[in-house]
């Protein structure tokens, strides 16, 4: 029986495509997440960062056990999710139960509360399924004090309006209420501040590090944006996991990530990040290509060798694996280890990939 | 009244060779709930060649702005004013007097627009040269040539010109689309390029991407490029002016390092202060309290006062005028010579107290 919170083994998440009616080929397989392994403690912060299509989704939702893993394990308190949910085994601890304590917070709060229901409503579902005991009296008082608490006053005004009566923050904060109101063990919150403002997102991340040192929570944040990410993950003292086509390339401690990053694509995304200081000219993107590859058919050995700008001979042939750099820093990148064939290989020209979209070739 | 001399001559919005010349647009709607006046006397000047950045939250009016410029304001919506166009060999053009097919002409061939959601701009079933071979045809260009110019284009934003113009829009990524309606939008040879959020729904990476791609196009093909975001910090690297909009009027402008450095109104501090960066202190990134007001019911006075630390009675009973921080610089605010002092900047605030103390 493990201590973590939420525990992924090598987890693997593979869709297949279908190839239409009268295809008869091979479906083929998107390797969205593959071979990614992480532990969320108690009352922790992870927040995962990558571009679109990395995975980073998929990964959180196959972590609060939304997404069945084609490969691997996921556990909740040292039990397995899905051999909870399939029944098989000693079943510690009942799926019923690992389903209320993994919530989600979605991209677009628009579009995940129910257009025709008030606020009330919407809010007191959770509670009449999870706590079907409390009385009608109780359910509207809890719902109340935390529309309150999440600063949306007069709850009773709030309480009686429709979605559409709400701003998106405001739409945000209700999603959060829903979530909180199931006392969850882990949320996660996927993009859940880029649909808003710039000047609404501190005040939306400050909200939830506020409630999770109430509540406990922990919480897996999914952004595309690393200074979003960073004032998450700080503020609450995690991690932030750098992702990049389905796999994990870079984790650790938040502050650590950003001042001293190590994979070469942290690095890229750290260029992407704008800096306010102002006269920096940052040039041009530091990757060979600025497109992703094909997840269909991603690239050998270290996947991000196609726009790498350290990519080496060796990066072509082999997968580095996960290697050490510090307390809970982890990298996956040859660059970390100070023997190996990577020194002595030659470094990749851009004609030997098969490009010509490259920014260095246009120059 | 202001103790400083209020500047209500027109240097402040006067650039030395405007492009485009925006003079007290407006833009109104007529609600059930009352009048809802979404553009409220915007001055501007475009100059000819510069990267002008327009950054306000949404519903503040910026893409009002931008559709102003090109009298695209959709029905019924009505708006009032002058926009002049300086065409760079012709005569100067009033837009707001154009018939429709006058209009057309100048909305392809000079200023040219991306909207928003590019990834509903491209009809789904026909293919991306599809999409250039029309456009060139529909304004009787020379197809041959304009295809040649469109795989340059193309390749100048880094894609395989062959492939992307084969392709079907949902064949291509969010970015590879983007970049294609970019490069279609520039084919026309415009001399004005008006962006309107074009890179919102792109990760950073695709975003910081084509930014630096657009500088690139721009001194290429001597384009003046309008970017309109909400994401002041993506813009703040590429333009050389930047607009801010709160509550449907410019409340400042002035160049991008000014800006940055030396914000007047307390509406750009507070907003560069709430964004999340890498290299300020965490400790100092606050939220701005309140919320944006509602078009049909603007505060009186300056529009900012209910959210402004500094506002006083002054602020509640008339609206500011436009003050010289510098030659260049203006804002709107009676109170701008204290802002700097009222509202410091997070990250100049740690570099004071380096090693902690932070308030």
């Amino acid at each position: 029986m493990s201590d973590h919170l939420v525990s992924l083994e090598n987890v693997e998440v593979h869709f297949e495509e279908s190839q239409g009616l009268l295809d008869f080929g091979d479906p083929e397989v998107v390797q969205a997440v593959d071979g990614v392994s992480l532990d969320i403690e108690e009352n922790d912060v992870v927040a995962l960062v990558g571009e679109s299509g990395c995975g980073k989704t998929t990964l959180g939702k196959t972590a609060i056990g939304l997404q069945r893993p084609t490969g691997g394990s996921v556990s909740y308190r040292g039990q397995d999710i899905w051999d909870a949910k399939d029944n098989r085994g000693d079943v510690d601890i009942p799926h019923d139960e690992i389903r209320r304590s993994l919530q989600i917070i979605h991209q677009d709060p628009g579009s995940s509360l129910n257009p025709n229901r008030r606020v009330m409503k919407i809010l007191e579902a959770p509670l009449k399924r999870w706590q079907g005991q409390m009385s009608a009296g109780d359910r509207r008082r809890e719902v109340l004090s935390m529309l309150e608490r999440v600063g949306m006053t007069p709850p009773g005004d709030y309480a009686g309006r429709y979605p559409h009566q709400l701003s998106g923050g405001e739409k945000q904060r209700v999603a959060l209420v829903r979530a909180l109101l199931m006392d969850p063990d882990l949320i996660l919150a996927d993009e859940a501040i880029s649909a808003l403002d710039v000047s609404l997102r501190v005040e939306m991340m400050d909200l939830m590090l506020d409630l999770q040192a109430q509540f406990d929570t922990s919480f897996i944040a999914v952004s595309h944006d690393l200074s979003n990410a960073r004032y998450f993950a700080s503020h609450g003292d995690g991690r932030i996991g750098v992702m990049y086509l389905g796999r994990l390339v870079e984790i650790g401690p938040a502050e650590e990530i950003i001042t001293n990053p190590k994979h070469p694509y942290t690095k890229v995304l750290r260029w992407a990040t704008p800096d306010l200081r102002a006269g920096v000219d940052s040039g041009d993107p530091p990757v060979r290509k600025i497109d992703i590859p094909d997840p269909k058919n991603p690239p050998s050995g270290c996947r991000f060798h196609t726009r790498c700008p350290e990519a080496r001979d060796a990066c072509l042939r082999e997968d580095p694996g996960a290697y050490d750099v510090g307390s809970d820093h982890e990298v996956a990148c040859f660059r970390e280890l100070d023997e190996h064939e990577y020194w002595s290989s030659s470094p990749l020209a851009d004609d030997e990939l098969d490009d010509t979209s490259s920014p260095a070739s246009t120059k | 009244m202001s103790m400083h001399e209020s500047t209500t001559d027109r240097d402040l919005y006067q650039t030395a060779d405007p492009i485009v010349e925006i003079r007290d647009a407006e833009v109104v709607f007529e609600m059930d709930r009352g009048v809802s006046r979404v553009l409220e006397s915007a001055d501007l000047d475009i100059e000819r060649n510069e990267i002008l950045g327009i950054v306000g939250e949404s519903g503040s009016g910026k893409s009002m702005l931008a559709s102003a410029m090109l009298d695209a304001v959709v029905e019924p919506g009505i708006l009032s004013g002058q926009i002049t166009y300086h065409p760079d060999e012709r005569e100067s053009v009033d837009v707001l007097e154009l018939d429709d097919r006058e209009l057309k002409k100048l909305r392809w061939e000079d200023i040219s627009m991306v909207f928003q959601g590019a990834m509903s701009s491209f009809n789904p079933t026909m293919n991306v040269g599809g999409h250039f071979t029309e456009t060139l045809d529909a304004h009787n260009y020379d197809v041959e040539a304009g295809m040649n110019r469109a795989r340059e284009l193309l390749s100048d934003l880094y894609l395989e010109p062959e492939r992307v113009l084969e392709a079907y829009p949902h064949e291509l990524s969010g970015g590879m689309k983007q970049r294609a309606l970019i490069a279609l939008s520039v084919v026309l040879e415009p001399d004005v390029l008006v962006m309107d959020e074009p890179t919102a729904a792109l990760d950073l990476l695709m975003q910081r991407s084509i930014l630096s791609l657009l500088e690139k196009l721009k001194e290429k093909y001597d384009l003046t490029l309008v970017f309109i975001t909400h994401d002041l910090p993506l813009v703040a690297e590429l333009a050389d002016r930047m607009a801010v909009m709160y509550a449907f009027q410019l409340v400042e402008i002035g160049p991008t390092e000014e800006i940055l450095e030396h914000a007047a109104h307390p509406y750009t501090r507070a907003l560069l202060n709430a964004t999340p960066n890498l290299d300020a202190p965490l400790s100092e990134m606050r939220p701005i309290d309140g919320s944006a007001p509602d078009p049909v019911d603007v505060p009186a006075g300056c529009s900012y006062h209910p959210r402004c630390p500094l506002a006083d009675d002054t602020c509640v009973a008339t609206d500011p005028d436009y003050h010289g921080v510098s030659e260049s610089h203006g804002v709107a605010c009676h109170h701008w010579a204290h802002a700097a002092e009222e509202i410091p900047f997070n990250v100049d605030a740690a570099e004071a107290t380096t090693g902690g103390n932070q308030r």
